[in-house]
């Protein structure tokens, strides 16, 4: 079988063309050839100067006009055919040498070598050989003595083709003349034309005579032959007919055939220009014929050594080829299949060959592309089955030109089959939701199993080729795209043949397909608080304002409506700041993968990308961070990575393994290999615009004396020194710190001003800032138990971690950019932001229990005992030491005059493994009453208290009085708007008032509370205060008006016998507790003592009241009355009119008379007529006709026998 | 039963979503794969033939040596192509018209894409019991 026949194959004339000489150069070769290639078609017309009609011309009906002759060249010659004389078109019927002169000085050599060389073809009707490039003395002596060598003198391109031009035409005219030769002497002689199917021994009598008979048929169609290789279909056409008749006459099937198919390319031939169906038919009912005969002329007798199947399937390929329409695709299909059949009766392994080719080649022009690839691989196939290098390259082309029919093609012949999803028109950008059709588009026609064996195929041909670079990018394919499917085993196989493959390569080599490891976008990390970028405004002072960090969320509405067009995220990038990405990389493969490096690809070429070397142990994915530098102002942008591995360089591009992982979430591929790795969800990353802009000043920050966080107490104040340094280009002018995060509160103070005086900061420039911190409360929320430091075993809480409160740092560098002025007037170069977490680790400090407010009414037992106690401890100030002497912890009560104490006692608990120590002070400031009466005369005293020191994991507590905090008078003005408060339940009283009322109650309270303060110590340097407001507000809420607001009346008793009455007044407290503390020596029983008792109205407002004082034993019995009273008394001691002025006292006078001695208790007791509204509210009346009963404190009185 | 019998069932998107090999005869990977690659050629005769005809059972439209694939195209266009080596075209009718039952029960499952592979081991085996059945 022959390659590439058509129907009008039987018209051309085969030339062989034979290099001669010395070798010829392959770029020589191949132009001179192409050169020849173009002259494959002569005009009848252009040769009619050549052509000298001798004798009459055999081709009467020669189309001189319209007809031409055609060439076939066969370069490198060809074998003689054993049916050449079957159809005279396989004859070589002449021989073309080509010589490049410059290799093969001496032409005379040439000459013997072509003459050689045209031995081999004895049917050549014409010979000649071209000479290209001779030298000029090549050129001298070749012209007169050699006619068969024609030398082309050295001259242009379009030369050299026109002499080629007239050299076809001179060889076509001679050849024209040489079959006018042959026919008119084929005519008269009488040789015999035998095919290999006749028997080719000694014919015997009767086969002689059928012989004979069946010359005359074969003679025609032979010069029918010529007549067609002459440009003379009609002529042909009128040859074939009289064979056709003979043929059939004398049963000769196999030439009617030959004959048959002849006049079909006569016919095609003579209507070359006009194609209509009728003809079509014509040719297809001819052909069917044929095929027909050489059916039928297949003998079964010498099938084993000659076969007309090849006859049979040519002619079927023949009119296949000739029909091979769309339109018509069935009925070549029908022909092609059948031929495909043929192929078993075929016995030469190379007509296979042929066969399946030109079939391969026919689907592929009828656009069956799979079909064309399912023959194309049988070819293969049978390449592979020949045992040599070419064949494998063969084969290996051949599988290259289906890898596209069966979608493994390699990414370098296919860039823009591989459709990204945006192509679609739906990207990640709506949440994801691709389209699912879409979706299955992108893996149209993934038949696995063919591929993998497509690609093991190249795989395997390349490798027996010598390709490495072909074999590496087959099994990088492979392996990428089918790993699933391959065994552990197979798939370390491929790593160890990718290797290979990579040996024999220089190194450095890049391939358009990349393997492993597969690589997705993992995140652009966002700038590092360390180096925000902010906008800057040129017309804003502050023009960091609008850009404060948002805190916790990440939505405020108070920010300004962002563009709507969020999709695309922005970055900047700063020329010469290395900048990262994180990549996540996945090796599905049960081999060690080993990356010797991986770096960003950019092709926008202002972008250096350091390489990093990474190696991925089986099935385990990695997420890395690749950096580099932008090195020039301008968009970056970073499709994927370079990867070298496996010893070759290629890109991978993040769009398709999107695209791999969009099908595998939809099922639709074998495996997500991030999720085989045991990688998380996908994560829809999209590739922001990246914009590389100017260098920008760069603030980096370290706190002084470490960068670890700074543990402290809570409540502990503590100075922070943060190091500042520009470590960019540009020095920074301008700056602002503020304050963002969780407990900003806790930062005291930061010096501004030392910042702003550093300013301009050069680059290498620092400055170092102090920041006064507060150690927070730590609260439930924010904490976390630490139970592994601590020794003791409970666990103790630490604040969490970012917890802590940042410092902001706003910079920028000079706002005129003086290098681009020709850019347009907006450009302020952006400024930054620096973001400075302020490492602070609080512990747990000292534990705060509780708070309890503590009452009591003392008797006067207890006043002998605790004032010496405390009077020892207690720490003087000079202008107050009269009155200090007894301003102790418990004294008297001025306005109640009597021990009334009320301490807040705070329980503190020490869970820490440190000492702590307690000192608890109240200050008071210098209250003056809003009466303009001094209050106290202690004010701004800082009470001495003693420290309390607290051992670890112990408690204590803490005593405070309350008892300073007495306002002193009982105002109507202060308690009017309590009324109102009081009332409120009932009456209509508007909400603001009310509110007005609370805070100012709570205003007070809070006044009282913040005077207390317990500030403890521990170690040498930790010190700081205990927050306890909290607890001392609930503790003292219920209470809180009895400890401020004073009795409406006070009572006090004092002795007034033996002229020591007593001369002061009762709002010099001492004095009072002095006689007191006096008058017990001196009462004895069986005596007469006079007493008075002292009224103090402690309102604005005249006081009436009917005043009784008592007299109770130790057993609490009324011994002043009664049948068996013990205690007899002189003057009036029940319902005693008086009237108290304003904040006056009044005196009234009496004697008792203690028969026995003893304990007693004087108790005085007021009930106050006409009382007004203020003290009915603090009597806490219900009614308004109640009487109002105001008791004193009881006072004791010690009566000591006389015996 | 058919001796070699290979059935796939390829998506309108040319994906073969469902492949088993169905004959008797003695399973080898290479005739496995070889039998992909003539019903794969086969998709582009199935792909004229089926807007040439109003029938859903396109008979058989390809061959190869002895291998005969036959065609069955549902409405939606997915392609039911059985590659065998027997002569019961009414058998084969039955059997594709029974897959096509089977079929429309996948797609009716709200889970299943269309498109996308035939995981359903039920849907196997009873396309292997068809098989026994028909071929």
């Amino acid at each position: 079988m022959e390659p590439d026949v058509s129907i009008e194959t039987g018209s051309m004339i085969r030339i062989a063309v034979l290099p001669v000489g010395g070798a010829i150069p392959h770029p020589q070769l191949r132009s001179y050839v192409a050169m020849l290639g173009r002259h494959t078609r002569i005009d009848l017309s252009s040769i009619s100067s050549f052509y000298s009609e001798h004798q009459k011309s055999p081709f009467t009906h020669q189309p001189w006009e319209t007809g031409s002759i055609r060439f076939k060249f066969m370069l490198g010659g060809a074998t003689a055919s054993p049916w050449e004389d079957f159809q005279s078109c396989r004859k070589i019927l002449a021989v073309i040498g080509l010589c490049h002169c410059p290799v093969s000085p001496d032409l005379d050599l040439v000459a013997d070598q072509f003459t050689t060389a045209c031995k081999a073809y004895q049917h050549a009707l014409a010979t000649r050989c071209f000479a290209f490039c001779p030298s000029d003395s090549q050129l001298e002596d070749g012209d007169n003595k050699r006619e068969n060598i024609i030398l082309f003198p050295p001259s242009d391109q379009k030369t050299q083709e026109f002499h080629m031009l007239t050299m076809m035409q001179d060889l076509a005219a001679s050849l024209l003349m040489q079959f006018e030769k042959w026919v008119l002497r084929a005519e008269s002689s009488g040789t015999i034309v035998k095919t290999p199917l006749d028997s080719q021994s000694s014919l015997g009598s009767e086969e002689f005579i059928k012989a004979k008979k069946r010359k005359l048929a074969r003679a025609q169609k032979t010069i029918g032959d010529f007549c067609l290789l002459a440009g003379s279909p009609v002529d042909a056409n009128a040859h074939y007919s009289t064979a056709i008749e003979l043929a059939r006459l004398t049963g000769d099937v196999f030439w009617h055939a030959g004959a048959l198919e002849g006049s079909v390319c006569a016919i095609l031939l003579d209507r070359m220009d006009h194609k209509d169906p009728v003809l079509e038919d014509e040719v297809k009912f001819r052909y069917y014929n044929v095929i027909q005969l050489y059916r039928r002329s297949y003998l079964q007798d010498n099938a084993q050594r000659v076969s007309t199947v090849s006859f049979e399937l040519e002619a079927a390929l023949k009119l296949a080829r000739y029909l091979c329409r769309r339109e018509l695709a069935k009925e070549v299909v029908e022909l092609l299949m059948s031929a495909a059949d043929g192929a078993k009766s075929l016995i030469d392994a190379s007509d296979r060959l042929i066969l399946y080719v030109e079939i391969a080649r026919l689907f592929g022009s009828l656009g069956y592309q799979r079909k064309a690839a399912f023959f194309s691989r049988q070819v293969a196939q049978l390449y592979l089955q020949q045992d040599n290098a070419c064949a494998a390259i063969s084969a290996m082309q051949v599988l290259t030109m289906t890898s596209n029919a069966y979608h493994v093609q390699s990414k370098r012949s296919s860039q823009k089959i591989s459709l990204s999803p945006q192509e679609f028109g739906v990207g990640h950008a709506d949440g994801g939701k691709t389209h699912p059709l879409s979706i299955v588009s992108l893996f149209e026609s993934q038949w696995s199993t063919i591929q993998m064996v497509v690609l093991r195929e190249i795989l395997m041909s390349s490798v027996r080729a010598g390709d490495p670079l072909a074999a590496w990018s087959a099994g990088a394919r492979l392996l990428r795209s089918f790993y699933p499917l391959i065994t552990p085993a197979g798939q370390s196989g491929l790593a160890s043949s990718l290797s290979n493959s990579a040996e024999r390569l220089p190194s450095g080599t890049r391939c358009a397909d990349p393997a492993l490891p597969f690589i997705r976008l993992h995140s652009f990390p966002l700038h590092p608080s360390q180096t925000d970028i902010i906008k800057r405004n040129s017309q804003k002072r502050e023009w960091w304002a609008g850009s404060a960090p948002s805190g916790p969320f990440i939505y405020t509405p108070f920010s300004k409506g962002v563009v709507a067009d969020s999709t695309k995220q922005e970055l900047t990038w700063i020329v010469g700041e290395p900048v990262q990405v994180l990549v996540e990389l996945a090796n599905p493969c049960s081999f060690d993968l080993m990356v010797e490096s991986i770096y960003l690809s950019a092709h926008s070429g202002n972008f250096d990308a350091f390489p990093v070397r990474v190696s991925l142990p089986p099935n385990t994915s990695k997420v890395i961070a690749l950096s580099g530098i932008p090195t020039k102002v301008g968009a970056v942008s970073i499709p994927g990575c370079i990867v070298h591995c496996f010893g070759v360089i290629t890109e991978h591009l993040f769009r398709d393994v999107d695209n791999l992982l969009l099908g595998a979430a939809q099922g639709l591929v074998l495996s997500d290999p991030f999720r085989s790795c045991g990688s998380t969800k996908p994560k829809n990353v999209t590739i922001p615009n990246i914009s590389v802009v100017p260098p920008l000043p760069l603030l980096v920050s370290h706190v002084v004396g470490g960068n670890g966080s700074t543990i402290v107490y809570e409540g502990e104040i503590r100075d922070i020194w943060i190091s500042l340094t520009n470590a960019g280009t540009v020095p920074i002018e301008q700056a602002h710190i503020g304050l963002s995060g969780k407990n900003q509160d806790s930062v005291i103070s930061i010096a501004h001003d030392v910042l702003l005086s550093a300013l301009p900061l050069k680059p290498g420039g620092e400055v170092t800032i102090p920041v006064a911190l507060k150690a927070w409360q730590l609260s439930l929320a924010d904490s976390e138990f630490d139970a592994s430091k601590n020794p003791s075993g409970n666990a103790r809480r630490i604040s969490r971690e970012g917890s802590s409160p940042l410092l902001v740092i706003y910079y920028a560098g000079p706002s005129t950019n003086s290098n681009n002025s020709n850019d347009t007037g907006n450009s302020v170069p952006p400024g930054r932001r620096l973001v400075v977490p302020l490492n602070v680790s609080v512990l747990q400090g000292l534990r705060f229990v509780r708070a309890r407010l503590l009452s009591m009414e003392f008797p006067a037992r207890v006043s002998e005992a605790l004032p010496k106690q405390i009077n020892g401890e207690k720490v003087t100030t000079d202008e107050m030491s009269a009155v200090n002497r007894n301003d102790s912890l418990v004294r008297i009560d001025p306005y109640k005059g009597s021990w009334e104490l009320r301490l807040l006692e705070l329980e503190l608990s020490n869970p820490t493994d440190v000492v702590f120590e307690v000192n608890v002070s109240v200050q008071l400031e210098s209250q003056q009453s809003e009466h303009g009466m001094p209050i106290f005369s202690n004010e701004g005293i800082d009470f001495g208290y003693r420290k309390t020191r607290i051992d670890r994991d112990y408690s204590a507590r803490v005593l405070i009085p309350l008892e300073h905090f007495k306002l002193p008078v009982l105002d109507a003005s202060f308690f009017s708007k309590d009324t109102q408060f009081n009332n409120g339940l009932g009456d209509a009283v508007s909400s603001t008032a009310e509110r007005n009322v609370k805070a100012e109650l709570n205003s007070s309270i809070n006044n009282l509370i913040s005077k207390i303060k317990v500030t403890w110590h521990s170690g040498r340097n930790s010190s700081g205060e205990l927050n306890i407001k909290d607890a001392t507000q609930t503790a003292l809420q219920a209470s809180v008006m009895d400890i401020l607001l004073p009795d409406p009346l006070t009572f006090g008793f004092r002795l007034a016998t033996n002229g020591r009455e007593s001369t002061t007044s009762g709002n010099s407290p001492g004095q009072s507790v002095g006689n007191i503390a006096r008058a017990k020596g001196f009462i004895s029983a069986h005596e007469m003592t006079h007493m008075e008792i002292i009224i103090r109205n402690n309102t604005r407002e005249r006081i009436r009241m009917s005043l009784s004082v008592s007299c109770r034993d130790v057993a609490g019995e009324n011994c002043i009355e009664g049948t068996n009273a013990t205690v007899l008394w002189a003057g009036i001691l029940s319902d005693i009119y008086l009237e108290a002025l304003p904040l006056q006292e009044v005196t009234h006078s009496f004697a008792l008379y203690f028969l026995v001695p003893g304990e007693y208790t004087l108790l005085a007791a007021a009930v106050i007529n006409d009382a007004t509204d203020v003290l009915r509210v603090r009597a806490k009346s219900i009614s308004s006709d109640e009487p109002i009963f105001c008791r004193g404190s009881p006072f004791h009185v010690h009566v000591i026998g006389t015996a | 039963m058919a001796s070699t019998a290979c059935f796939i069932i390829v998506s309108r998107n040319d994906i073969p979503i469902y492949e088993a090999e169905v004959g008797s005869a003695a399973k080898k990977e290479e005739a496995a794969q070889q039998h992909q690659f003539i019903l794969h050629a086969a998709l582009d005769i199935v792909e004229d033939l089926a807007w040439t005809t109003g029938a859903m059972f396109l008979k058989s439209v390809d061959k190869f040596n002895d291998l005969v694939v036959s065609v069955y195209v549902t409405a939606g266009h997915t392609r039911f192509m059985l590659l065998h080596d027997s002569r019961n075209e009414d058998g084969i009718k039955s059997f594709f018209q029974e897959v096509q039952e089977l079929y429309i029960k996948i797609l009716l499952n709200p889970l299943y894409l269309p498109g996308s592979r035939i995981t359903s081991s039920h849907f196997d085996t009873k396309v292997r019991a068809l098989a026994r059945k028909y071929l």
